[in-house]
């Protein structure tokens, strides 16, 4: 055990957690890390290219190093920063990245062929054969430099969204965000405070600086309690602000049950989209490393991070005098953290600093002007090689703290393409002055990293927000905190020929940069995309800097010139599951049921989606063994006596007002304001470009009253196009639009028993043909006095009519139909059926007005009116559409009972099939009752002039092709008796 | 009338009501809906002597509540009368303009909370994307619930009506049942 006095933990809460099957003990308020730490765990990880031996770096999300397969069975997280997952009782961790244990990982070889991994490997090995690359390179490579695993199980838990609005949101909870969070809540603004860890503090945890004298935590301690009494300020702990979105919206994750073995019944994680009208980024810095020889061994960390295990969670790496910590470092801030260790008694070797003129701030031996070259410790550190002036000397060290200086967290105020700026007296990037707008950077990330500066720039920047926002500022009183202001050398690596890594996650070392260099890969995109530097999960937080420092070197440019890559969403990694969030299965998106779906389901029918709806395809009846049957059936029952089918889906659009009819003329392109009030007209639309693109009926109520009817899958559209038109096009029509297609049960009762049917429902209304013929439509009532709508329209092609009634009653009206209907052989009928009986009457659906056709195809082209304009019809005259010959035509197989497959292509006999012969296409095709064979519909060259003439439908993706004959588009009643008898 | 027996949005005979912690969801079969909108020109009608609010408000006069749904457009409900013409009703008092029934077109969904206003707002920062805070009495909404359209009427701080489409009420009471579960510990 390597636990010191002190900390952040509660010691009295134990907790009992397994790593690589071996268990340990850990305090609730540890992180694995620290957990690992204090138990003498050292190795935590493979490297992902050389299965290097690896440890923790970090004690944040910045961590590159210790990432573990966290939890066990269906819940495994593979990639999980031991730094930042929170221990529990029972926490199951395992190593990832290795074949055999992690002490003996058989990948290991691959360190010995490290000069075959350089910079670009992949591009320049993996070449050829190409057949090799998918077979046998990618999953090789996969498997060999893969990081975690996934289970291959379905995610057991839930996810959840929500939204959130306020004024300001102060991200990031150290110094800077708490002093910002203070100053906006005391005014009284709506205030989110967001911070990824689970405590509040920030780096002030993980100081030994005090406030006002006393501990940093006694100031947040107060703070909290102070916050408390705020209802305008919300703090979101756990909560990681991962992106900036346009127009002020940001993007958070909330780790609701995280830190759980088990959600229980609660979500895992919670999708936050915050809108803020300002937002203060405190998002603190990132301590660098400085590249030296091997310096990827388990037991060297940031110099920063070895000091916050110390002091937040009581861990030091080692407490053996033989053994004892090292400092390398290039500034002040490294030797805080030989005088933290000190403080608790934790054995110092002393610090290396590179400067010639090392200030000394304690009582520790100063190696000055001096640079660690070398590492020795085959599992973890062992030996470093100090090297002063030409002099090198090994010197046993169980850990070493490397401080290279600190990297303004310039992330989020990077997004929207915004571009870091040099600070050459930081030495550091810090946000520039395009950042996204509305965000102000405030203490570390905007390089004002003391505390007081910190606490200071955090006020400051709450008083921007505010009174940008008209809100008036309080003055707040901050605590006395440490100013100390830090030198530091402009000093990036240790030169050398043996490997030094700059980026531990990706094996990315000085000698690749060179490589790069060398071929040519200078631009900073280049270099990123040719080493993959920056491109592992930590995306570069520990690396990129020092990278652009290598290259800067190299090129003889400055780290500026040399320039940043585009920094982008997500700050950390995001869980596909919760971006995904809801619900999967039948909830995952909205399910529109029909008003008769319970009789439906009462009756046995099988649904279809179509669309958002789930529609009854047909209805099974004992004894039938295939689909086919009960379709035959349903059909027939149509063509013999009466079936009816739900055709609520249909879209519905009420359209009143004075100039209703002059607005439906422009949007159909036949007339339709001429449409007499009682009656139903056929009606076509035509898209701008003067394609077909949907059909229906439009049937007027009432003098200024119409009712459009749509396809049922351009419902949605149809009406959309409609209102641009009444609100862009034409606002100086007197025209009222509302959807009501949900407001009215419709039923199809159709055959010729259809009427007898009727008769049965109706309210004393006369049905007769002359009293109300074909194409009629009227306001009556059912089933004594329900109001109703009814439509004499076919789309069978038999006698038939559509009712509507108010969508409660539709289920109570289906039934009563099937009842009344008893001894005229009534027949529920769904979409197969309904499919079969359009397609034996030529009548165009879904197939037909694809996108592709026009008005003459449908042989529709008379319904395009030259005696108005109307949307499309301009176009539907330019030659490219008006040329096209293909012609709706019937298909029936000639000398073969095989099914005929819509989609089939159409070839004149005995010619080539290619594109260039192709001369049309089988749009819809079924088994007909009524021809007692399959049927076609298509489009065929010159269609309507071919008849009887045979032909080819081929079928290339299988290989078959069948004889068909032309015939017209009618299989039955072609003279349109039956529907207006 | 109709010997025809009414069913409800999801499908039962009488109104499913569920209740999660402080949150009651209830469906409102009985409310009546219909759309008014102005014809051109035509000046503002004060239907049941109520005057038409402003966009995202609802007023309510006795059994009548209307809310602004769009320019010179309203939807007006009536408590209790959706097995009536209800549009007819309407129809009657504004007579120059355009009036839709819309009772079936939508399903209303009454929202109440026993713990005043904090589990309504808790329940709205999860399911819309709208200042929650600033959805008080009298507001209303048209706007996105999982991928839905639905109207928002804040009733009372303790009371919020949803409106959704008719077809899609099953899943609605599906998504707004989860997000009350999840919120039962509040």
């Amino acid at each position: 055990m390597t636990r010191l006095s002190g900390g952040l933990i509660d010691r009295n809460t134990s907790f009992s957690f397994t790593f690589d099957s071996k268990t340990y003990t850990g305090h609730e308020g540890d992180t694995l890390a620290s957990a690992l730490l204090a138990n003498g765990v050292r190795l935590m990880g493979r490297s992902f290219k050389y299965h290097r031996p690896r440890g923790v770096v970090a004690a944040g999300s910045e961590e590159p190093n210790a990432m573990v397969e966290l939890r066990s069975g269906a819940r495994t997280e593979p990639n999980t920063r031991a730094t930042v997952a929170e221990l529990y009782d029972g926490l199951v961790a395992k190593s990832q990245n290795r074949i055999g244990s992690l002490a003996f990982d058989a990948l290991g070889v691959n360190d010995y062929f490290a000069p075959f991994f350089a910079a670009g490997f992949y591009y320049k090995t993996f070449m050829w054969p190409r057949a090799f690359w998918e077979k046998l390179y990618e999953p090789m490579i996969r498997r060999a430099a893969g990081l975690g695993r996934l289970s291959m199980q379905a995610d057991p838990d839930s996810y959840d969204k929500g939204f959130l609005h306020c004024d300001v949101l102060v991200i990031g909870a150290g110094a800077a965000g708490l002093a910002a969070a203070l100053a906006s809540a005391r005014a009284g603004a709506q205030v989110i405070l967001c911070d990824e860890d689970f405590r509040l503090g920030g780096r002030l945890m993980t100081e030994s600086h005090r406030l006002d004298g006393a501990p940093a935590t006694d100031w947040i301690s107060s703070l909290e309690a102070e916050f408390e009494t705020f209802p305008n300020l919300r703090i979101m702990r756990r909560t990681t602000v991962f992106g900036v979105y346009d127009h002020g919206i940001y993007g958070a994750v909330e780790r609701v049950s995280d830190h759980a073995a088990e959600p229980g019944d609660k979500v895992r994680q919670t999708l936050w989209r915050i809108t803020a009208k300002r937002a203060i980024l405190a998002a603190g810095a990132t301590e660098r490393h400085i590249p030296f020889a091997d310096n990827d061994r388990p037991g060297v960390m940031l110099g920063a991070a070895m000091r916050a295990y110390a002091n937040r969670w009581a861990v030091a790496p080692t407490k053996s005098a033989k053994d004892p910590i090292a400092i390398f470092t290039n500034n002040d801030d490294g030797h805080r953290t030989a005088l933290d260790l000190m403080s608790k008694n934790v054995p110092i070797l002393g610090v290396i600093d590179s400067r010639e003129n090392a200030p000394r701030f304690g009582d520790y031996d100063l190696f000055a002007g001096s640079m660690v070259t070398g590492t020795k410790g085959r599992l973890g550190l062992r030996e470093i090689e100090i090297t002063n002036g030409g002099t090198a000397s090994w010197h046993r060290c169980a850990a070493l703290g490397v401080s290279g200086g600190w990297n303004p967290n310039v992330h989020l105020a990077s997004h929207h393409r915004g571009r870091p700026v040099w600070d050459d007296t930081l030495l550091s990037f810090v946000p520039g002055a395009d950042g996204p707008a509305g965000l102000i950077p405030a203490g570390a990330c905007a390089g004002l990293g003391s505390t007081a500066k910190a606490l200071a720039d955090g006020a400051k920047a709450a008083r921007t927000a505010l009174i940008e926002l008209g809100m008036k500022a309080p003055d707040i009183a901050l605590p006395d905190a440490e100013d100390m202001p830090v030198s530091q050398a402009d000093f990036w690596h240790v030169p050398g020929k043996k490997r030094a890594w700059v980026d531990f996650q990706n094996d990315v070392t000085v000698k690749d940069i060179v490589l790069a260099h060398k071929e040519n890969m200078k631009p900073v995109e280049h270099l990123k995309r040719w080493t993959t530097l920056g491109m592992a999960t930590d995306q570069g937080k520990t690396s990129n800097v020092s990278a652009l420092a290598v290259m800067a070197e190299l090129t003889g440019k400055s780290i500026p010139q040399t320039g940043t890559t585009i920094f982008r969403p997500p700050y950390t990694g995001v869980s596909l599951s919760v971006l995904g969030g809801g619900d999967t299965g039948v909830n995952f998106r909205p399910r529109r049921l029909t008003p008769t779906h319970t009789w439906a389901k009462s009756q046995g029918a099988e649904f279809v989606e179509v669309g958002q709806w789930m529609r009854a395809q047909y209805f099974p009846q004992a004894g039938e063994t295939d689909w086919r049957e009960s379709v035959d059936r349903e059909a027939k029952a149509v063509r013999k006596d009466v079936g009816l089918c739900d055709v609520t889906t249909l879209g519905k659009v009420d359209v009143q007002g004075a100039d209703a009819g002059e607005f439906l003329n422009r949007m159909y392109s036949n007339m339709m304001g001429t449409v007499a009030v009682g009656k139903v007209r056929y009606g076509l639309m035509l898209r701008e470009d003067g394609f077909a693109y949907d059909d229906g009926t439009c049937a007027r109520l009432g003098e200024d009253h119409y009712v459009v009817t749509t396809t049922t899958a351009n419902a949605g559209l149809v009406y959309r196009n409609m209102e641009f038109a009444r609100q862009c096009l034409w606002p100086e029509l007197d025209v009222q639009l509302i959807s009501t297609t949900d407001a009215w049960a419709q039923i199809a009762i159709a055959g010729p028993k259809s009427r007898l049917l009727l008769e049965r429902v109706v309210d004393e209304f006369d049905l007769s043909n002359d009293a109300f013929p074909f194409m009629g439509c009227a306001k009556l009532t059912v089933c004594k006095g329900l109001r109703a709508r009814l439509f004499r329209i076919s789309f069978s092609g038999e006698l038939a009519y559509e009712i509507a009634v108010p969508a409660r009653y539709g289920n109570a009206l289906m039934a009563r139909l099937m009842e009344l209907g008893s001894d005229l052989g009534v027949t529920p009928y769904g979409t197969e059926a309904l499919g079969v009986l359009r397609i034996e009457k030529g009548h165009a659906a879904g197939a037909e007005l694809n996108g592709q056709t026009t008005a003459k195809m449908l042989g529709l082209g008379r319904m395009v009116s030259v005696k108005k304009d109307s949307i499309g019809a301009v176009m539907s005259r330019r030659e490219g559409l008006a040329s096209d010959a293909r012609r709706l035509v019937g298909l029936l197989p000639v000398g073969s009972t095989e099914r005929l497959m819509a989609g089939s292509h159409l070839f004149a006999q005995g010619a080539a099939q290619t594109t260039e012969t192709d001369q049309g296409w089988v749009t819809s095709a079924c088994y007909s009752p009524h021809v007692g064979g399959y049927i076609g519909l298509g489009y065929l060259e010159n269609g309507d002039t071919r008849m009887n003439e045979e032909i080819i439908a081929a079928n290339p993706v299988e290989g078959s092709e069948m004889r068909l004959r032309v015939v017209p588009a009618h299989f039955v009643d072609p003279e349109g008796e039956r529907l207006r008898d | 009338m109709t010997d025809l027996p009414p069913i409800t949005a999801l499908g039962g005979t009488i109104a499913r009501v569920e209740t999660y912690g402080a949150l009651s969801l209830t469906e409102n079969p009985a409310m009546a809906l219909a759309s008014l909108a102005l014809r051109k020109g035509q000046s503002v009608p004060s239907p049941f002597g109520m005057t038409l609010p402003e966009p995202g408000k609802w007023t309510k006069s006795g059994a009548i509540g209307v809310y602004w749904v769009a320019k010179d457009q309203w939807m007006v409900e009536a408590e209790g009368r959706a097995e009536e013409d209800f549009a007819r009703v309407l129809k009657a008092e504004v007579p120059e303009a355009s009036v839709t029934e819309q009772t079936d077109g939508w399903a209303a969904i009454e929202i109440t909370s026993s713990k005043g206003a904090a589990p309504i707002k808790a329940l709205l920062e999860k399911l819309v994307n709208l200042d929650a805070a600033a959805f008080t009495h009298g507001a209303a909404l048209r706007t996105g619930l999982e991928h839905m359209s639905v109207f928002l009427i804040r009733r009372a701080e303790d009371r919020l009506a949803i409106w959704g489409m008719r077809s899609s009420t099953e899943t609605l009471w599906h998504a707004l049942a989860v997000a009350a579960r999840r919120l039962e510990g509040i």
